[in-house]
């Protein structure tokens, strides 16, 4: 099986392309396939703990837990996510605060990378 | 090398995806990107379905979730999954953009 790594660029919670990065990546796990997934720009929100889950909007979080439960490294930029007023303390459990070397060392070893951009 | 373009909008006059060409390029409509597979503006496709050469696929989840039917899908574009998708970017296109 193959190395994806799919980065999440300013994407707001809510937002289709968060939902669409997190599908993708669900079904490259059920594929067999290893994923790395890196949050950057507005898409660190995504990694604020405490996010709560109302009817017909778009709540990640339990998804990004389930991930990591299957072996999906899950990091935020820290600069980012510094910048947005979210620390190490404020972000999930299990998902960890880099800065980019992580995403670029991960994408040159990755067989497949897909940046994903903002609205 | 076969590049891979994820296609996420339609209203964007996008140049750079106008620029895109080659044999073998592959164009993935996903999110609101799947109106190019179905409308017809003043009676005409999309232009973006002219190109030669060019491999077109559509999620089927985002045409569903926008009302449309396969069956309303332009004949050149192919209706896809998104096991269909991590497929065709593992085996198809080594290269991959986002626009």
């Amino acid at each position: 099986m193959a190395t994806i790594s799919i980065g999440l660029f300013s994407s707001l919670i809510g937002s289709m392309n968060s939902d669409f990065a997190v599908k993708l990546a669900e079904t490259a796990v059920n594929k067999g396939h290893s994923v790395n997934l890196w949050f950057s720009g507005n898409a660190v929100t995504l990694a604020r703990k405490g996010q709560k889950s109302f009817k017909d909007y778009s709540y990640l979080a339990e998804r990004l837990k389930a991930l990591q439960e299957n072996g999906v490294a899950i990091v935020a930029c820290e600069a980012c996510a510094a910048a947005r007023g979210i620390h190490k303390d404020d972000v999930i459990e299990g998902i960890a605060v880099h800065s980019m070397d992580w995403y670029v060392a991960r994408a040159a070893k990755s067989d497949r990378v897909l940046h994903i951009g903002g609205e | 090398m076969r590049l891979g373009v994820f296609v996420s909008d339609c209203q964007k006059n996008d140049s750079m995806l106008e620029r895109l060409n080659g044999e073998g390029l592959g164009i993935f409509f996903v999110e609101n990107g799947v109106y190019h597979a179905v409308i017809h503006e003043n009676g005409r496709d999309s232009g973006v379905l002219q190109k030669k050469g060019v491999n077109y696929y559509a999620l089927a989840s985002d045409i569903q979730t926008r009302g449309f039917t396969t069956s309303e899908i332009d004949s050149r574009v192919n209706v896809v999954t998104y096991e269909d998708v991590v497929d065709l970017m593992m085996n198809d296109y080594e290269k991959l953009i986002w626009l």
